[in-house]
């Protein structure tokens, strides 16, 4: 029987809770941030962070601790950590959720984040869209401000961090980090090739770290328990909890906080309430729009980064979509090329094409048109998408749409023309 | 100097350098769109990929690589031309495919097409897109490019020029996904006077020159190495031409002079070279009052008898010079005015050239603005290391005339729109013009001696800086008209100073030989790139 463990959700989960600074400080806010100032210099939290295996809760999955020890030394610019909050992957819904019910357990993340990267001035951009979210993080940074929890000499540590925070401008692109840093630094939103990497030449050609919401609001309690007490939960390689989007044909949609390791299908059945209306459940996105899906039966699968990688698809941004008997994966493959087909910077060439092409393709099979011709052609188009783009937009997109094929083939020929669903 | 192996072969490479400029550097040319040597690089085409089997460390990279953006490292292995290589090749090139117009039949890029060669060459030839393309509308973009917006292939190279080089990024990126498109804000139109350069390097049709197009097919065109003589700077070009006529001119690297780069006054400066009408064609003499046609040894014999009876009177004799004259040429007048009539006096009108242009602000490198200077010709420069006389308002040659001369010898059209000058040189008792195009000399001159333009002949101008540079030969003369130099040598020669009759790289290397600037240079040597005066 799965159960929320808390670490990140303790106070939301309160019905008492107002997310006030004052409210954060009784339930223990802000000792961390002390701790950090008073115990740890740079290098030890960097260290810190490793020993804990922390994971990037953004998407890929990558070794946050690790990714702080790349940051470049003795060059002579300013470092930078950028707080990713663009939240864009469709089905993900978790660090809104953290931002407008608790967003000092963020920002006390945040700048023990920064401090650990001995980053003076902080950003953070959130999507451009989320209007109320944006306005209530920049009311709490402003308490912040007035606090002297923020600016200079910070709790008498004496060190100073600014933190700006930065509306996108409507892209999902923007939340490709190289992508962010180009909006950021007031261009198109558009990814750069790599190398050179952000750790060594980013945000303005400095050194710069871009981390996610979810990430940087763990930071708190590894810096007051301990790096061993967060690896204590989870499973090897894949340590402590994260908050689970959970949306569509379920009971109960809505984020969950759960121990890595955890069985989808469990989350599914015993969180979010099962499938609803007592239908059978057919098809289950796991991470996002850009992860592959898996069939009803392939759901028994840990949920931890490692696990669905070797399933085929992959953790990404815990955006979990579940989709009920009556579901034509058609029409959800549909949906999905139309995003990424709307959503593509259209830079480099087999994302600009290919995503247009499979939106054609795909429409001639909610029209009535479709064949094995199309139907291959489908997998081929999206195959080319892969390992060839700039970024990682092509294999999410490329992916997917190869993955609905191969294990809902009989959804796509349920579109065939009358001629050829004769001789399929 | 470290090594890395592209398909086996060893190349050598600086530190930080990629492997496609590296492969650039001996000849081996992986297919590319958006990279380009003077333009910073993008990645984006993703034409260029390769297999780099062994990154140096034992491992391979397990996806294909853009080359442009790879750092060569020692001891990497790359494979250009394996099958996972040519399936990326194939993928790449089907997907710009799909929505690239079939314009072929109708687009003036064909023949010379980065698209079409590299789609016959890497691509399947065969193509399953069934879907309407995307189209876009019509924009004018200004009097000297035509947009064709619906043929770009979204290399960016247009952008990266009008961002990074011209520096005003009056043309860029607009929207994105596949109606990501290049075109300038609003309804504003390029001012600049570079604009040729988008259309050189934009390597479909979907830039073009408005001048160029629709006139000619591009494989007809025959082509020569030369320069522009529209202005000092003598930016190294292409002349291209079919049947006698010229219709481009495309800049040629040369990283001393002009990079990859020419200015627009200078592409659409050739059109005067084409017109016949404009032109001396037949040796003339003045008759009763009037030019008329005459045979070159009945002009030849005239001349030299009417300067030998002005020579017995102790005539002064001045040569007038202009600046579309190479350096053999003003060498030959100056060695002609002396052995002929032991006379020094030989004027050119000087200019003294500045840059016209100027960057739109002074984050862009203002290398591009400095190509074109307000001395609207060749030669300046030469004629100043050769040692003729510069005057510069007038006043110099106007002293010269008007003194007790009697014969005027005049190399092209030199201070042709002077009234003073053209009335001081009636004064004279003989006129005798080497030139190629009329001009007001047309009016005072008594004899007309037909030369060649610098499209039809050989020889050397030295441009702003000191560059000796050499023209070449893209048209055949008319056969009535004659090289300056061979005119001069048979003056001589109809004079009783029989010279030998020298080539102009003859004529070079004899004047090189002497003390001076030219010193030390040969004509061999020159080469499509120049060469360097000493102490210039």
């Amino acid at each position: 029987m799965a159960e929320e463990k808390l670490l990140l959700l303790k106070n939301i989960r309160r019905a008492d809770y107002d997310g006030s600074l004052a409210a954060y400080r009784r339930a223990g806010g802000f000792t961390a941030l002390k701790k950090a100032l008073d115990e740890f210099d740079a290098d030890k939290l960097v260290e810190l962070t490793k020993a804990s295996g922390l994971r990037g809760r953004g998407g890929a999955g990558f070794p946050t601790g690790m990714k702080w020890s790349f940051m470049a030394k003795g060059t002579g610019k300013p470092a930078y950590l950028i707080c990713n909050a663009d939240e864009s992957e469709p089905g993900t819904f978790k660090d809104h959720l953290l931002i407008q019910r608790d967003p000092f357990l963020f920002l006390e993340g945040m700048i023990i984040g920064c401090y650990a990267l001995t980053c003076n001035h902080g950003y953070i951009y959130i999507r451009g869209e989320s209007i109320p979210a944006a306005k209530h993080l920049q009311a709490a940074i402003d308490t912040l401000y007035t606090e002297g929890l923020l600016g200079k000499n910070i709790l008498g540590s004496g060190y100073d961090l600014e933190l700006t925070l930065h509306r996108g401008a409507g892209a999902y692109i923007c939340g490709e980090e190289t992508a962010l840093l180009d909006s950021l630094e007031g261009k198109r939103g558009q990814p750069r090739f790599k190398p050179p990497f952000p750790a060594v030449a980013g945000y303005n050609g400095c050194p710069t770290s871009v981390n996610n919401v979810e990430t940087l609001s763990c930071m708190p309690f590894i810096v007051n328990e301990g790096a061993e007490a967060f690896k204590a939960i989870g499973t090897p390689n894949n340590s402590g909890t994260h908050l689970v989007s959970i949306s569509g044909h379920v009971a109960k949609p809505g984020v969950y906080e759960v121990e890595m390791g955890v069985p989808l299908i469990d989350i599914i059945k015993d969180l979010a309430g099962g499938v609803r209306d007592g239908k059978a459940l057919k098809a289950v996105i796991p991470g996002g729009a850009s992860a592959n899906v898996l069939k009803a039966d392939e759901c028994n699968v840990p949920y931890d980064f490692d696990s669905l990688a070797k399933a085929g698809t992959m953790m990404g941004s815990s955006a979990v979509m579940v989709f009920d008997e009556d579901t034509d994966m058609v029409e959800v493959a549909s949906r999905t090329i139309r995003f990424f087909n709307h959503e593509s910077c259209g830079q480099c060439t087999p994302c600009r094409e290919g995503t247009f092409w499979l939106k054609n393709l795909v429409r001639e099979f909610l029209d009535g048109d479709g064949d094995q011709t199309k139907l291959e052609r489908v997998v081929r188009v999206a195959g080319g998408l892969m390992g060839t783009t700039i970024c990682a937009f092509g294999d999410a997109t490329g992916g997917p749409m190869r993955t609905f094929v191969q294990k809902f083939p009989e959804d796509f020929k349920r579109h065939f023309t009358m001629a050829s669903a004769g001789a399929a | 100097m470290p090594t890395f192996y592209l398909d086996g072969q060893p190349i050598e490479f600086e530190k930080g350098e990629t492997i496609l400029a590296a492969a650039r550097r001996y000849g081996r040319e992986i297919p590319h769109y958006c990279y380009h040597p003077g333009l910073k690089v993008t990645a984006q085409c993703r034409m260029c990929l390769v297999d780099v089997v062994d990154a140096g460390n034992g491992n391979p990279i397990p996806k294909l690589q853009t080359s442009c953006s790879t750092p060569a490292a020692e001891g990497m292995k790359v494979d250009s031309q394996n099958e996972k290589v040519k399936a990326g090749q194939n993928t790449i090139n089907e997907f710009l495919l799909v929505n690239h117009p079939l314009d072929c039949p109708i687009c003036d890029q064909a023949g010379e097409c980065d698209l079409q060669n590299f789609a016959f060459t890497y691509g399947t030839g065969h193509s399953e897109m069934e879907y309407e393309k995307r189209v876009y509308g019509w924009r004018e973009v200004g009097s000297f490019l035509v947009l064709e917006r619906n043929r770009c292939i979204h290399c960016s190279r247009c952008e990266r020029f009008s961002r990074d080089v011209e520096g005003s990024h009056d043309f860029g990126m607009f929207l994105r996904t596949h109606e990501l498109t290049f075109d300038t804000y609003e309804d504003e139109q390029i001012q600049h006077k570079f604009q040729g350069n988008l259309a050189d390097i934009c390597p479909v049709g979907a830039i073009m020159n408005r001048d160029w197009r629709f006139k000619k097919r591009a494989w007809k065109l025959k082509k020569t190495p030369s320069v522009c003589t529209s202005c000092s700077t003598g930016c190294n070009v292409t002349v291209e031409q079919e049947g006698g006529r010229i219709y481009r001119y495309k800049p040629r690297e040369n990283q001393a002079v002009n990079r990859w780069w020419m200015c627009d006054e200078g592409r659409v400066g050739f059109h005067h070279l084409n017109d016949h009408t404009k032109r001396n064609v037949e040796p003339q003499a003045r008759v009763q009052g009037k030019l008329r046609d005459v045979s070159w040894d009945a002009v030849y014999g005239a001349v030299a008898q009417r300067l030998a009876e002005l020579k017995a009177t102790g005539a002064q004799v001045v040569g007038l010079a202009d600046t579309f004259a190479t350096n053999e040429e003003l060498y030959l007048f100056k060695q002609l005015l002396a052995d002929g009539f032991g006379s020094d006096t030989v004027l050119y009108p000087h200019v003294e050239g500045r840059q016209q242009e100027q960057p739109p602000h002074d984050r862009v490198d203002p290398f591009l603005f400095t190509l074109i200077t307000t001395d609207k010709s060749p030669n300046t420069a030469g004629a100043k290391a050769l040692g003729l006389t510069p005057d510069t308002d007038g006043a110099t040659v106007r002293n010269a005339l008007g003194s007790a001369t009697k014969v005027v010898f005049i190399l092209g059209a030199p201070f042709a729109d002077n009234d003073a000058i053209r009335q001081a040189a009636q004064q004279a008792a003989l006129v005798v013009q080497i030139g190629t195009f009329h001009s007001r000399w047309q009016d005072v001159v008594d004899v007309i001696l037909p030369g060649l333009t610098e499209v039809e002949r050989e020889g050397t101008y030295t441009n702003k800086a000191g560059r000796v540079q050499r023209i070449g030969r893209a048209l055949k003369p008319p056969a009535t008209c004659r090289p300056q130099t061979t005119i001069m040598t048979e003056l001589l020669g109809a004079m009783g100073k029989e010279i030998a009759p020298m080539h102009a790289g003859e004529v070079f290397d004899t004047l090189a030989g002497q003390d001076g600037a030219f010193k030390g240079l040969r004509w061999d040597a020159i080469g499509p790139q120049g060469a360097e005066l000493s102490g210039a």
